[in-house]
């Protein structure tokens, strides 16, 4: 049983009746089924890891499955330094031909469409 | 019971209203059936209405606030404009406002089943409602945009609603942490959100629906429909013996003697049974 709460003084006949205009209530829902249609067919700018532009229900889908993918930012780091200064020499040459041509990828993120992560947090 | 009004404790509760207070729960029951993905994982691309986390094993839909803070996080990559999360949500607050949250929300009714544990229970505040709206503007919004100029992709934020999230805790991070115990990989889910998962159970047996009143952005979000929405609730006073019963039928503290349509209501509809207050439909005015 609730707890009885003592009726503040009030009037009845004075108080709105809080009736609801029935044009603004529909405008928004008539506004709504337009951007749910939008959205189900909207191609995002997104691209999958398949080269095609995403739907916008494939990146709501990353969101929840981990699908999101970004580039690598940090080029690799230099071999670290061992006893053996010859072959410490040809390790930095190595690495310093493989990172000299290295730029990086011209897309920002893409959509695994395949991403099944139960939990991506 | 010290009201003067006679009224008051004579009064039967309307049909309707008892109609509706007993249909509730079964209501709540019946929509689990949706929520919780009776046909396995297949709708995750379309954003939900309710609370819900995306990661839980049983999920039919996504989950509108993760969606709506991995959107946020995403605008310094790339904007989209989330189509189908507004339209989800403006489709359901144009046509009833916060009914969603007294009558479909599985983590509310979770709420409503913790309340009836006789337990004392506390009121709280009624400006304790606008928290709901810090936590809209500053979790889901903000903070996962400032981090995103990071750089830090959403699901590396190590501060964010999901991983704070009571519901994600209950629903995703406790049958994913239960499973790996039993597999003897240790218990998964973070301290914090242990805790936060402890004193959310806590709280819910203290105050009704604590985590709707306090933190829930979406329940603040569809609320700001309730002052439009093609189902409200009207006020006749013809009815009206002042007896109170509506508000002191309010679990969640609206003044409902004072006006109903406000954002702290959850439409569960329990202030109908006084016959003042009538659920009701918008309709165009007849010439």
């Amino acid at each position: 049983m609730a707890r009885h709460i003592s009726q503040p003084p009030m009037n009845p006949a004075t108080r709105a009746v809080e009736r609801h205009d029935f044009w603004p209530g529909l405008v928004v829902a008539v506004v709504a089924l337009v951007l749910l249609f939008s959205g189900a067919r909207h191609l995002t700018g997104i691209e999958t890891t398949d080269g095609n532009a995403a739907w916008e229900t494939q990146l709501v889908k990353a969101y929840s499955s981990g699908g999101l993918k970004f580039p690598e930012a940090a080029p690799p780091p230099p071999p670290p330094r061992g006893n053996d200064p010859a072959a410490d020499a040809a390790a930095l040459d190595r690495w310093q031909r493989e990172t000299a041509h290295a730029t990086l990828p011209d897309w920002k993120v893409r959509i695994d469409t395949s991403a099944n992560t139960p939990c991506p947090t | 019971m010290d009201c003067p009004v006679p009224q008051c404790v004579q009064r039967d509760s309307t049909t309707l209203g008892r109609k509706l207070s007993r249909a509730r729960p079964w209501v709540q029951t019946g929509f689990l059936t949706v929520w919780l993905a009776p046909l396995g994982q297949w709708l995750h691309s379309i954003p939900g209405c309710v609370f819900h986390c995306y990661s839980c094993p049983l999920s039919s839909f996504a989950c509108p606030i993760g969606v709506m803070a991995n959107y946020a996080a995403l605008v310094p990559v790339v904007f989209e404009i989330p189509y189908l999360l507004i339209g989800v949500l403006l489709l359901v607050a144009a046509l009833g406002g916060s009914i969603v949250c007294g009558w479909a929300c599985p983590f509310g009714f979770l709420q409503d089943l913790l309340a009836r544990i006789p337990t004392p229970k506390f009121a709280l505040p009624a400006w304790t409602g606008y928290t709901r709206y810090a936590v809209l503007g500053g979790l889901v919004l903000l903070l996962p945009l400032l981090l995103g100029l990071k750089g830090i992709p959403y699901e590396e934020q190590i501060v964010s609603i999901c991983r704070l999230c009571p519901a994600g805790a209950l629903e995703a991070g406790l049958p994913f942490s239960v499973e790996g115990f039993m597999a003897g990989k240790g218990w998964a889910m973070s301290w914090y959100k242990s805790v936060i998962l402890a004193v959310f159970f806590g709280a819910a047996l203290f105050v009704h629906r604590p985590w709707c009143r306090l933190f829930c952005p979406l329940g603040g979000l569809l609320a700001l429909a309730n002052r439009f929405s093609i189902f409200h609730l009207r006020f006749n006073a013809k009815e009206c013996v002042e007896c109170n019963l509506c508000r002191s039928r309010c679990s969640m503290g609206v003044k409902v003697d004072q006006k109903v349509n406000v954002s702290g209501c959850i439409r569960c509809l329990e202030c109908a049974k006084c016959g003042a207050i009538e659920p009701c439909f918008a309709a165009p005015k007849k010439p």
